[in-house]
């Protein structure tokens, strides 16, 4: 046991090298910056989403009544010189302005003989379309021509019967919206379920593939620093259980996978905080315990299934690593080695984004299932979904599969293999 | 005592025979040296002996233990210097002899005798507590010649020892052999450096295409073929082998 530890120890010194130390600060740095950015330009953003330039050439109480509402409800309103709609939209003066309305003259006339008048909106770009300022100015547009298109129902209506309650005739329901999951059924608004849904789905695989890559390169490198060396054979001719030199860089380099990928994950938490702020936090708060109702939430056995399979992925990946880094000829030829890891990798991590497992052809559910990675990236639906008993599984296979490539590998160290096998890509010829 | 003892050994790699059938032994003390050209199977030989690679046909011998049979046994008293080999880059000099000497000695108080001997040997000093990165090449070759007699091994295999060393390195190396050997170590190394080997060992034996063409004293080989010269001695073995 104590040899062990020394090799683990050594492993760790190996791997934990000043290029790594200082590329994942890089990483934690840029995430925090990148998050910095944006949270504050989508806050700008928001910001200058209440401000419209509004061109009234109808002067009429209606159009006075649209501009009241505007500002009654948080609009900035400019209110534009009388003139054409492009005159104002290129005038210097409105330079920094990227929403525009045109209210026509005759505007109310049209109205009251029951015509629909034609408003002009306009979004402003400076000459990029692009950033979030840009993607916001969609739904911001939509957001103001429902905003006009009130104010002006509410005139048509009041028009109509001076006694009717507009608010009441354009929504007379009381809309309850519920959402059924596997069984369940809770009283909260969809979009919340999805939001919630989606923050799990898409932040998981992220993080599970990235440590996944992570520690397989580790170990390549370990191993094939080691080939390379030639350390590999001084410590195949040593007494030590050359069982144990396969076991302790297997650890070492999961160890360091996982130090890594709790720094990745406060990264990409900083990172997500930074441009959503706290406010989606707070509504999942709200609708906690509708997701706990609908079996959204988690529980502390799920979480460790879900452990589990993530655990078994990487120790998956690490003993398919493994081989390929005894394989490898040298350190340079291991970017070529890892293809075929990497592949299966994003094959298992992004086809479940993209498409319903159930639904697929077989062939493709085969091949996906087939993979022992894909059992960790859906994990978290399938335990939310209630199928414990798949992820179970899930787990069985991967720790089957593990216990053969672990079984391959230390074959190939109790031989001689290690010296004599070689893959090479792009054959070099025998010079005899 | 007969420290080696190699019979009819055979090795083949996929396409090539790397060696074909030596035959010779090695008493225990002495400093035997394989030389030849490079790519002559010299290296093979030694890995079989380290228990690395696995004959083909033959046999070998270490202190009466098979390579094979008694691997475990047999890596409990030898000590394996590859060519060309390097050390744990990111480790400091005093980490690596550290290291190694845990994992071929299981007794602590002897691990850390053989570092201080180790670090002692290699002349290395304060630059020890460095990473081995920062080493130049004959100071790292220095640390790992150090480290594979540092545990007192009875057979030591040295593959090219001085390769690629100044005349002062590869004069202490030289040095250092010669005074483990008289403490009772057994030597087994190989080079392609012939003048070197006149010097440094007690027997050789002359390798050329993975055959034993001659194995004697330096001083018999050179009388056998009436020259001075060992390079000559080899040319015109090989000459008559061909
Ligand atoms: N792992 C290997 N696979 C295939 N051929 C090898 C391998 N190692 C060595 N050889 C071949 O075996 C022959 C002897 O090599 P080697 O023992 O290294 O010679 P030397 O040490 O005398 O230079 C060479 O032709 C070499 O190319
Ligand atoms: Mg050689």
């Amino acid at each position: 046991m104590k040899i062990f530890f020394i090799l683990f120890r050594k492993e760790v010194k190996e791997l934990v090298t000043k290029q790594l130390v200082i590329s994942i600060a890089a990483m934690l740095f840029i995430f925090q910056v990148i998050g910095k950015f944006t949270g504050e330009q989508s806050k700008a953003s928001a910001a200058r989403k209440s401000a419209v330039v509004v061109m009234d050439l109808d002067r009429s109480p209606l159009s006075g009544m649209v501009i009241a509402g505007l500002e009654k409800t948080g609009y900035k309103v400019t209110l534009a010189a009388d003139g054409n709609a492009e005159e104002a939209l290129f005038s210097p003066q409105y330079a920094d302005e990227s929403l525009f309305v045109t209210l026509p003259a005759g505007m109310q006339k049209a109205l009251d003989c029951g015509k629909k008048p034609e408003l002009g909106f306009f979004a402003k770009f400076k000459k990029t379309i692009s950033g979030m300022g840009a993607s916001m100015s969609a739904p911001r547009t939509g957001k103001i021509i429902s905003r006009v298109n009130e104010e002006l129902s509410d005139y048509a209506i009041k028009k109509k019967s001076p006694s009717a309650d507009p608010a009441f005739l354009k929504e007379p329901i009381t809309a309850v919206e519920y959402v059924a999951v596997g069984g369940a059924v809770a009283q909260v608004p969809v979009s919340q379920v999805l939001l919630f849904a989606q923050s799990q789905t898409y932040f998981f695989p992220i993080a599970v593939f990235f440590i996944v890559v992570l520690s397989a390169q580790m170990v390549m490198m370990a191993v094939a620093s080691e080939k390379e060396n030639k350390t590999l054979e001084t410590l195949l001719s040593s007494p030590i259980d050359r069982r144990l030199l396969v076991v302790s860089k297997l650890s070492a380099s999961a160890f360091i996978a996982a130090v890594l990928s709790g720094a990745y994950m406060l990264g990409m938490r900083s990172f997500m905080s930074g441009i959503t702020g706290a406010a989606g936090s707070q509504t999942a708060v709200s609708a906690r315990s509708a997701f706990e109702k609908l079996g959204l939430l988690i529980t502390p056995q799920g979480y460790l299934l879900i452990g589990l399979s993530v655990l078994f992925c990487i120790l998956c990946a690490l003993s398919m690593a493994f081989i390929l880094g005894v394989l490898a000829e040298d350190v340079k030829s291991i970017q070529g080695m890892i293809t075929p890891l990497m592949m299966m990798l994003m094959l298992s991590y992004l086809l479940p984004m993209f498409i319903d497992l159930d639904l697929a052809p077989t062939g493709l559910k085969f091949l996906l299932y087939a993979i022992p990675f894909t059992h960790a990236f859906i994990a978290p639906q399938t335990v939310m979904s209630g199928n414990t008993a798949q992820v179970l599984w899930g787990i069985i296979y991967q720790a089957w599969v593990f216990a053969l490539f672990v079984s391959i590998a230390g074959r190939l160290f109790s031989g001689e293999a290690l010296l004599t096998l070689k893959l090479r890509f792009g054959r070099k010829k025998n010079v005899l | 005592m007969t420290a080696v003892n190699v019979s009819g050994l055979v090795k083949r790699y996929k396409k090539i025979e790397a060696v074909r059938g030596v035959t010779f032994s090695v008493t225990e003390g002495e400093i035997f040296a394989l030389v030849g050209p490079n790519g002559v199977g010299k290296s093979t030989i030694l890995k079989m002996l380290a228990t690395i690679l696995v004959p083909t046909a033959g046999s070998a011998e270490v202190f009466g233990l098979d390579t094979v049979a008694d691997a475990a046994k047999v890596r409990e008293i030898i000590s394996y210097l590859p060519e060309e080999a390097g050390a744990y880059k990111n480790l400091t000099g005093h980490e690596y002899l550290d290291f190694m000497a845990s994992v071929f000695l299981r007794d602590g108080e002897k691990a850390a005798a053989a570092v201080r001997y180790g670090a002692e040997l290699c002349g290395l000093k304060d630059r020890l507590k460095d990473k081995i990165q920062t080493y130049s090449k004959g100071m790292t070759r220095k640390l790992l010649l150090s480290r594979a007699v540092m545990i007192k091994p009875r057979l030591a295999i040295l593959d090219e020892p001085t390769s690629g060393m100044d005349i002062i390195n590869g004069y202490e190396i030289r040095r250092t052999i010669k005074q483990l050997a008289a403490q009772g170590m057994t030597f087994i190394i190989s080079s392609h450096n012939m003048l070197e080997i006149e010097f440094l060992s007690d027997r050789i034996g002359m390798i050329n295409r993975g055959e034993l063409l001659a194995c004697d004293t330096p001083a018999a080989l050179k009388e056998r073929f009436a020259t001075g010269n060992l390079e000559e001695v080899f040319v015109k073995l090989a000459e008559s082998g061909a």
